[in-house]
Parts: structure tokens; C-alpha cells; sequence
């Protein structure tokens, strides 16, 4: 940048500090001279020294600085030559020099330490009462004087490095007693100018000529059109802003939802507190199945039972009990239609999929899709949680086989991992025959498993649509895709409540 | 989870041919099990089986004969090598409604060593624990054979009247002191809750072979290294789930060479000698393979594919092998051919049909509101929807308005549907107290209310603004915005709320109908949360605004 393009781009602040630089170069003088506030000339030397026109180094002092006793012992004298002062005439008992010399205990204690380590007094027995005396050493002290009373007279603060050996020995022996000095490191900026910064000083700066803020009055009153705007550093670093924003899981899920939506799935629905019938039994799970212990579901207290279509309850238990006339033998046990009305948290979308067979507004043919929370009993960890979304749904149609249902897993992993390499492995699900996992190949992140899927058994179909039609059914392992999405490593940040996390997750 | 381990050698020599480990991965999915891994130093294969319904494969000698078929070394079910051992079991009417069932076999003609035993042992445990229940629906025994006198009693017995050594143990118990002090006894005795009488198996000179499902006697009740002939007993609610445990057991043994003699189970009123042979036959039908695979296959290769799959098949009739119990409809043979013939060979077909995609009705709505409060600069936050009575009430100075409860929750943190969203802000902004305000923050989402006999799921919206400047005319603003936005007609009405300052707390109206809440949160509240910082917040429920629009 050339110097005049330097000039014109100078902040007031800059054009007020600059000129002092030739004359001054510690920051209380700048501060002093300029008439700004510190927190001014700090922001001034700072964007000076960005543009190189000015180099600032730390000017690092020790201070010494009186503490409260140090202060203190500056106006009474020092307790040693009080206590000194206390037993000159005569030897004193230890509460007698206190009295005297109006020392507490602690400076008492002290006193003895130090003033007996000078051999200025000595503790003796006299009549059985312990007493101190003061020795010849003692006395030439209290003639002499003591070196420390002469250091704390001196002016504080005091710079370290200007002392002399014997003040430093005396500072010494006061750091080690309590609140007497205390040393304080001092940094402060000191700036000098470089070349380039005389440069622009010699150029002339002409302060007042330029417009800085742009205002209502310049823009109407017309004095723009003959002066020049300050020049901005376009490239300086602005303080970070947070604006509103939709949560990050939830922005992935609406994108799952549109895509569902654009190829043609219709949105379906189910309560939380869902009753065993649909969570499972409609789905031809039998009453005995491990995943309805209570360890592996939430059941609940109140309201413990559901009210149900009884209808629908005689089709299912006729199917668990004889197959209803699909061909099926059924699971050959006694269904327990009360348990059936046992409410519990819904522990899979396929809930929804059972409602919505059995829907007079299932429209054949017809594809839904569910976007579900669903609970499970499960210990939280980084990939665990107890509360999850999953993604399920149904395709409908007469005539529908397999191949469809490959032909179906395939779009979902064109549409949701941006492949069409995709594996299909036998899998069990009790509500499907067959049934079958999805994996696809991800560009980035290799072979993933997308979800599982299969076509409904009879045995759930006929009794809840009345009718012998093919169902593909599909689940997709939603919440993995979204941590894949989002490069999430926890998946207990898809809930996360970490505001300084959420304010900049980026959105794309 | 039915994870099992075993040597690649000892699979190898069950299926007679040497096999790479990456073949081992690629078989086990016939079987849909996760291969896990391989152990170099110790030649031990993992593989998981995850929730399958076919637990013969929970074993070497099971995986060995899917292994067998899927390969062509042999085909259709294999044959259970038995003879009538002329040992009888006699059924007192006693256990009747306690564990009403038992089948057994004998064992001999192999000696069995550590890794036999391990095996044994791992198969027992997996039927137990994942078939059987936690031992509940099934429980395995196996013993000694030649220290028991034949004929074998299973009974019911006062739990005071017996007493033995049970596994592992020195000294005597009767089974009422087993149930309290022994490990085992502590870890199933829920299975006999309620019962007065417990089950008991005992030899004809009266010596206790088991106490089941909980524990062996030590004397009879423990195999040795060495062993050459061992007894098999398993007990439990349902018939055809003992039948199909001891069938799994003994098929598995019979694969190894040992020889099975089979056992008279007398019952008061019927004679069953196990292992027992289904006899299950399922029609196929050539239509039906068509409409679910897609796949128009010739009779020789159904047959084959049939075969192949380990069934037996004559004249359009699939026979069941006597090691399976998961065959309910034609449908599931299907899918075992559609396994044989290979998911990757069936073609994917497009789908055709025309239909028209939507959302919820309702989401229209519940999207625009989120855009409308985006757009007035608050950050979006998503939580659980488990919380906790404490977060909900005790936390925001109100008491319980209808909350469903989880009988048995894993935490406490976890325990309860949230009933409304305003205290779920708050646990965010308890965790942000050293991240920059204003903090203005939003949840939409479900909340479930407890109404007599219904819970009842409303979407609802919730704000909360925390900033040295937060009042009630600054959460009026947006609430307001975001109304008149929606193009809803609402009132303000004076109300009463334990979480908010009195008299800065309205009730919001909108057609007669109370939706929601608005104020500034009392210092009570936010002294709770630890919030140093005035909070004004409000919640609505939009299910209620929908349905008035």
C-alpha cells in the first residue's frame, strides 16, 4: 500500500496517536498526551501495528510494592524497633512488651526471631519469671537504626532492577514476612515507529480532511462530493456474530422429510404412549418375544391400559393364535388380550406402520413414511441413547415382490448416502419374511448399514387391511445418518445443549 | 445377543473341507450372523446372531451343517442318529402348574474334552439365557450318566423337605435356603416366585440330580473332562420350546459322532419319547415363490434350492427339520430359497406406482412458526423428550399437572414423558451460564399430558430470552410477531403461575381456548436453575392452534 492510501485510510484514533510517536514512546505518555482513554490508544497502536507502521514491545518491570503491614510499619516503625525500644531500660516479661509496644502476638513472635538472630536480646529466667534483655547488639541497632525501616522509607513503587545489593538483601527479609512488600510484575506496551511509520509522519497527515462515518447530514448536506472518505482496512477481523438458527439435527430431519415427500411418501403418525398392540402384537410379535421384557421396554405407569378397537384385537389374537386363515399355523399360544391394551413408549416407528394399515385412509396404492421418536431401555453412551428418531415406512401395492423392495433400497441410498453400490444381507425382523439389511457405499465413509427392510408377513397384513397385499417395509437407521451428515462423533449431540456448539455448527 | 466363539480348526473338521476366514464371513450371513472376527493366536471365530429365531445356529456343530448345505456337501435335514435307550423319565403331576415339561436323551461314544465341554457349555447357555428366557421358558441340565439308576423322577417338592450339595458348593441345602444363599439361587429364584412347591429331579434311589431351572447337585449334576456318556434334561413352561432345546442338543452331539438313545417321557396321561420329531410339513406353492421373490423358478431348482436350504422335500411339500420351530407360513421357507439363490441375483425393479407425497397437515404450520422465530435471531435447540419430575416441577415452583411415568426407567434423569417445554430451556441455559447472552432460544416439539385414562401428545413451542434486559414486553413482541405472522387472533389474560412473578404472567387465548403461557420467570425459579440473569419466556400449543385455524 502506498503512503497516501495509508493516510487516507488512518482512524481518528490512529491520526491522533501517530503524531505523538515521534516525541513519545511509553503508553502512559501516549495516554497522557493524546487525551484519549487508555482503552483508546490501545486499540490505535494496535491497528498501527497491523499496518507495520508501528513495532510495540512489552516492557516488562518487578515492582515492589508496600503491602498493608509495610504501610503500616512506614508510619508506627518497624515492630523489631518497638520491641527493641520496649526493653531498652529494662528486661521486660513477654506480656509487658507487648503492653509497651502495643505488638500482637504474631509481630511479637516474629520480633524474638529475627531480633535473636541479630543477638540483639537475649531470654533469661529471673526469679522464675522468663524475661528479655537487651544485648549490646541490641542497643548499637537501636542507635544505628535499622537498614529494612530505611528500604520501606523509600518511594514505592520501586523498580527491581535499580536497586542496590543491600536493598535487595532487605527486600529479601521483608518477602518473607507477611504483607510487607509485594512484587508485582509491570508490563507495559512501548511503541516505536518503523521505517515506514517515519514515512507516513514525514508525508503529513491532515487530520479533519476526510469523512469517517458516513451520517444522515454528509449524505444530504452534499459535503461528500469535495472530501475524501477514510480509507478501511477491508481486510480486519470483526468481532463474531451469532444469528438465529434452525437446530442442526432438526434441519437434517426436515431434509429427510422433504426428500420423502418428493418421491412420493406420505407422512404418518402415532402417539408416544403407544399400547403393546400396536407397538407389537399387530405386528405378529408374539406375547412371549424377548423385546418386551420390561428391561428392554418403557412401560408405563398411568394410563396403563389403552382403549382399542376390539374388532382388531380378535383379527390379531386369531392370527398369533391360528395364523387367520393366511396359511400360517400362528404362534400356537394363548394371546392375553388384556396385556394387549398395556401401554408403553413406543419402541419402534413400525408402530405407526401398523396404524396406519389399519387407517380408512390407507390408500392402496399407497407409500408413507414415518419420522419417529421412539424410547428404549438402554444404558446412554456415544452411541446409545434412550430416545431416538427412527425413520419407517410402507409401500403398498398389489404385486409388489423383492425386487421392488431392492429396487426401493436402492433409491433410498441414491437419495441418503449418494450411491447406488448397495448390499442387501439376509436379516430377522418377526414382523417380515423375508427380510433383509441395507448396506450402501458411501462415497466418504466406505460400507455403511443404511437401515433394515422386508415385506410384511400376512400374518399382520390380512388382519389389519382385511386384505392378502404386499407391504415392502422399511426402517432407516436415521439418527447414524445424521451424525454421518453433521460429523458428529456422540451421538448424544444430536440433542445437544451446548449453545456455543449449536451458534457454530455450520448449516451446510 | 447370541454371540458365540470356536475354533476355525474345529469347523473345518465339522465341515470337512478347509475354509478362509473371509468365506466363514461371507457363509455366516446365510445364517444372518455378523461375522465379529478372527483370533490368529488362539484360532477362535466370533460370530454374532444377533435377534435371529433360529437358535440351532447358536452353536459349532450348528454353523457346521448350515455351512454344509450352503456349500453342497450335503443336503436337506440332517439325521439325528438315535436309538431307544429304554430310560424313562416319570412326570409327577406335582410340577403341573409350576414347570410343567421335561424331555431328555443319553449321550455316549465320544470323550469329551476341554473345548468340547466349553462348547457344550456355550450352546446351554445361549438356549438358556436367549431362547429359553433367563431359563425361565427353558433350563438345560446335563450329568453324568453313569451315576444316575434310571427310572429319573421330576417333581414337586415342599422346599424344606430336600436337601443337597448343590454345584460348586461343599455343603447340604435344602432348596428354599439354595433360592437365598447360593449365587445362582439369587439370580432365578424370580422364575419360582409365588410357588409353594419347587421343582426336583431325582434318581430311582432317591439321589437329587437338579433342582431346576436354578442349579446341578454336585455328585451327579457335573460333567468331568474325560467323560464319555452324559445325560440331558431340559425343563420348562412350554412343550415344544423343551422339545425343540433338546432336539438342537442332540442333533448337535449326533453331528460329532456320539450316539443318542432316546428317552420315554411318562406323563400322567401321555408317553412322549424325545428328542421329538415334528413331522412339520408345509405346502409350498410355486405361485406364492413367484409373488414375494419375483422369481419364476423350474421344480428342479426349487428343489435344489429347497434342499439346499436344509429342508427335506417331496411332492410340493417342505419338511421341516426337527432343529427348527421358526417355519410358521410358506413364507418363511421363501425366504430361506430367496437366501439360496442369492439376494444379490434377484433384480431390482423400479416402483411404479403414481402417488402423491405430503406431510403431516399439521407441519405446515409448526415449519412456519420455526421460520418465524429463526427469523427473529433465536438459536433452535431439539432435547429428549424423557426428562425428570424434578427438572419439570420441583425445578420451575409448580406442582405435577399429569405426568406419565416410566414403571421401570434405566436413570432417573430419564424417567418421565416432559410435559411442557419451558423447563427444558431452562436446562440449556443452565448449561450455557459461560456462553454469550442475550441468549434467546426455542424448542418445538412433542410434550405428553397425562389427562384421566390418556395421555395426550401436543405439539407445543417454547422461547425463552435470558439478557440483563429480558422483560415481558420483549417475549410480547415475539410472541405477538409470531402470532400475528401465523395470522392467528389471540388475547392476553390475567392469570396466576408459580413460575412466573406475580402479576407479569399472562395466559394466552386464542378463540376461547387457553394455549399457553407468557411472563418473566420468577427469581425463585431462576435462583434454582443457578441463572443470574432475568428470563422471560413464553409456550404455546400449536396442536391447539391448528385445530382452531
Amino acid at each position: 500500500m502506498n503512503i497516501q492510501k495509508i493516510v487516507e485510510s488512518l482512524h481518528p484514533l490512529e491520526q491522533k496517536v501517530l503524531p505523538l510517536l515521534d516525541r513519545f514512546s511509553t503508553f502512559d505518555d501516549l495516554v497522557k498526551n493524546s487525551g484519549l482513554k487508555e482503552v483508546e490508544v490501545m486499540r490505535a497502536l494496535q491497528w498501527l501495528q497491523n499496518r507495520e507502521i508501528v513495532k510495540l514491545t512489552d516492557d516488562v518491570k518487578e515492582l515492589v510494592f508496600l503491602g498493608q503491614n509495610g504501610v503500616k510499619y512506614v508510619k508506627d516503625g518497624l515492630p523489631e524497633k518497638r520491641f527493641l525500644e520496649a526493653v531498652k531500660s529494662k528486661p521486660l516479661s513477654f506480656d509487658q512488651i507487648m503492653k509497651k509496644s502495643s505488638l500482637t502476638k504474631e509481630e511479637m513472635n516474629i520480633c524474638l526471631g529475627v531480633l535473636r538472630g541479630k543477638a540483639a536480646v537475649m531470654i533469661s529466667k529471673d526469679k522464675g519469671e522468663i524475661k528479655v534483655k537487651l544485648l549490646d547488639q541490641g542497643l548499637r541497632l537501636l542507635e544505628k537504626g535499622f537498614m529494612e525501616e530505611v528500604f520501606l522509607n523509600k518511594k514505592f513503587p520501586l523498580d527491581i532492577s535499580t536497586l542496590k545489593d543491600e536493598d535487595k538483601f532487605c527486600l529479601d527479609n521483608l518477602k518473607k514476612r507477611k504483607d510487607i512488600v509485594k512484587v508485582e510484575l509491570d508490563k507495559k506496551k512501548v511503541a516505536e515507529l518503523s521505517d515506514l511509520g517515519k514515512s507516513v509522519l514525514k508525508s503529513g497527515i491532515q487530520i479533519g480532511n476526510v469523512i469517517d462515518r458516513l451520517t444522515k447530514e454528509i449524505i444530504s448536506g452534499g459535503s461528500w462530493k469535495d472530501k475524501k472518505f477514510r480509507r478501511y482496512d477491508v481486510q480486519i477481523n470483526v468481532p463474531k456474530i451469532c444469528g438465529g438458527k434452525k437446530q442442526h439435527y432438526r434441519r437434517f430431519l426436515d431434509q429427510v422429510r422433504q426428500k420423502f415427500i418428493g418421491l412420493g411418501f406420505c407422512e404418518m403418525t402415532g402417539p408416544i404412549v403407544e399400547s403393546e398392540f400396536w407397538n407389537m402384537d399387530a405386528l405378529f410379535m408374539p406375547q412371549f418375544h424377548s423385546a418386551r421384557d420390561i428391561h428392554d421396554a418403557y412401560y408405563v405407569k398411568e394410563p396403563a391400559s389403552m382403549k382399542l378397537d376390539p374388532k382388531l384385537v380378535k383379527n390379531i389374537k386369531e392370527s398369533h393364535e391360528k395364523g387367520f386363515g393366511t396359511g400360517s399355523k400362528g404362534w400356537e399360544y394363548d394371546f392375553d388380550v388384556k396385556r394387549t391394551h398395556n401401554t408403553l413408549l413406543r419402541t419402534q416407528g413400525t408402530a405407526c406402520s401398523a396404524r396406519m394399515l389399519a387407517s380408512p385412509e390407507l390408500k392402496i396404492p399407497g407409500k408413507y413414511f414415518g419420522i419417529t421418536r421412539c424410547f428404549r431401555y438402554d444404558v446412554i453412551d456415544a452411541t446409545h441413547n434412550c430416545d431416538f428418531y427412527q425413520t419407517e415406512g410402507i409401500v403398498i401395492e398389489e404385486g409388489l415382490d423383492f425386487g421392488h423392495l431392492k429396487g426401493l433400497l436402492k433409491m433410498f441410498a441414491e437419495e441418503f448416502a449418494e450411491t447406488d453400490q448397495i448390499r442387501i444381507r439376509p436379516a430377522y425382523f418377526p414382523f417380515t419374511e423375508p427380510s433383509a439389511e441395507l448396506f450402501a457405499k458411501h462415497p466418504d465413509l466406505g460400507w455403511i448399514e443404511l437401515g433394515g427392510a422386508g415385506i410384511f408377513r400376512p400374518e399382520l397384513v390380512k388382519p389389519l387391511t382385511g386384505k392378502d397385499v404386499s407391504v415392502l417395509a422399511w426402517g432407516l437407521g436415521i439418527d447414524r445418518l445424521g451424525m454421518f451428515k453433521l460429523g458428529i462423533k456422540d451421538i448424544r449431540q444430536l440433542f445437544s445443549h451446548d449453545l456455543g456448539f449449536m451458534r457454530n455448527v455450520r448449516v451446510i | 445377543m447370541p454371540t458365540i466363539t470356536f475354533a476355525l480348526k474345529d469347523l473345518e473338521k465339522l465341515v470337512g473341507r478347509k475354509l478362509k476366514i473371509e468365506q466363514v464371513e461371507e457363509l455366516s450371513g446365510y445364517g444372518k450372523g455378523d461375522y465379529e472376527g478372527y483370533d490368529n493366536e488362539t484360532d477362535e471365530v466370533k460370530i454374532d446372531f444377533g435377534d435371529t429365531n433360529l437358535p440351532y445356529l447358536w452353536s459349532v456343530e450348528g454353523v457346521a451343517r448350515l455351512f454344509k448345505r450352503v456349500l453342497g456337501i450335503e443336503k436337506g435335514i440332517a439325521k439325528l442318529d438315535s436309538k431307544k435307550s429304554g430310560y424313562q423319565v416319570k412326570v409327577d403331576n406335582s410340577v403341573g402348574k409350576i414347570r410343567p415339561y421335561i424331555s431328555a436323551f443319553v449321550a455316549e461314544g465320544k470323550k469329551i474334552d476341554d473345548y468340547l465341554l466349553k462348547q457344550l457349555i456355550q450352546l446351554q447357555e445361549k438356549l438358556c439365557e436367549n431362547f429359553g428366557r433367563k431359563r425361565q421358558k427353558v433350563a438345560i441340565g446335563i450329568y453324568s450318566h453313569k451315576q444316575i439308576k434310571f427310572p429319573v423322577h421330576y417333581k414337586a417338592t415342599d422346599p424344606e423337605s430336600i436337601s443337597f450339595v448343590p454345584l460348586e458348593f461343599k455343603r447340604e441345602m435344602t432348596q428354599a435356603e439354595i433360592l437365598e444363599s447360593h449365587p445362582k439361587g439369587k439370580d432365578y429364584a424370580w422364575i419360582l416366585d409365588g410357588f409353594s412347591k419347587y421343582p426336583i429331579l431325582v434318581d430311582d434311589q432317591g439321589n437329587v440330580l437338579s433342582f431346576p431351572p436354578i442349579i446341578n447337585s454336585n455328585s451327579t449334576g457335573k460333567i468331568e473332562i474325560g467323560e464319555d456318556q452324559i445325560f440331558f434334561e431340559a425343563t420348562g413352561l412350554d412343550m415344544d420350546s423343551v422339545h425343540l432345546a433338546t432336539n438342537i442338543f442332540a442333533q448337535a452331539l449326533s453331528d460329532r459322532g456320539f450316539s443318542i438313545g432316546s428317552v420315554e417321557v411318562q406323563y400322567a396321561d401321555k408317553k412322549i419319547t424325545t428328542p421329538f420329531m415334528f413331522n412339520e410339513v408345509v405346502e409350498l406353492d410355486k405361485e406364492r415363490i413367484k409373488s414375494v421373490l419375483g422369481l419364476e423358478l423350474k421344480d428342479s431348482e426349487i428343489k435344489k434350492l429347497v434342499e439346499n436350504a436344509g429342508y427335506n422335500f417331496a411332492s410340493g411339500k417342505v419338511q421341516i427339520p426337527h432343529y427348527r420351530r421358526d417355519i410358521l407360513h410358506q413364507v418363511d421357507v421363501i425366504e430361506d430359497i430367496g437366501i439360496m439363490y442369492g439376494y444379490d441375483n434377484i433384480k431390482e425393479k423400479p416402483l411404479v406406482s403414481y402417488t402423491v407425497g405430503g406431510s403431516l397437515p399439521i407441519v405446515a404450520l409448526i415449519d412456519k412458526a420455526r421460520e418465524v422465530m429463526v427469523g427473529l435471531g433465536c438459536q433452535e435447540i431439539m432435547s429428549p423428550i424423557l426428562s425428570n419430575k424434578f427438572t419439570l416441577y420441583n425445578q420451575m415452583n409448580i406442582k405435577d399437572f399429569g405426568t406419565v411415568e416410566i414403571k421401570a426407567y434405566m436413570s432417573e434423569n430419564y424417567s418421565v414423558v416432559r410435559t411442557w417445554l419451558i423447563p427444558i430451556l431452562f436446562e440449556c441455559l443452565s448449561k450455557n451460564k459461560h456462553v454469550e447472552y442475550p441468549q434467546k432460544i426455542f424448542e418445538q416439539g412433542l410434550v405428553t399430558v397425562r389427562k384421566d385414562d390418556e395421555a395426550i401428545d401436543h405439539e407445543r413451542l417454547a422461547y425463552a430470552s435470558a439478557n440483563e434486559k429480558a422483560d415481558y414486553t420483549e417475549v410480547k413482541q415475539v410472541l405477538d410477531y409470531l402470532l400475528r405472522m401465523l395470522n392467528v387472533q389471540y388475547s392476553i389474560e390475567e392469570t396466576e403461575h408459580d413460575s412466573f412473578i406475580a402479576g407479569r404472567v399472562g395466559r394466552v387465548i386464542v378463540d376461547g381456548k387457553k394455549v399457553g403461557f407468557i411472563g418473566e420467570v420468577a427469581p425463585v425459579v431462576l435462583i434454582k436453575w443457578g441463572i443470574e440473569l432475568p428470563v422471560a419466556a413464553f409456550e404455546i400449543n400449536l396442536t391447539e392452534i391448528f385445530e382452531v385455524k
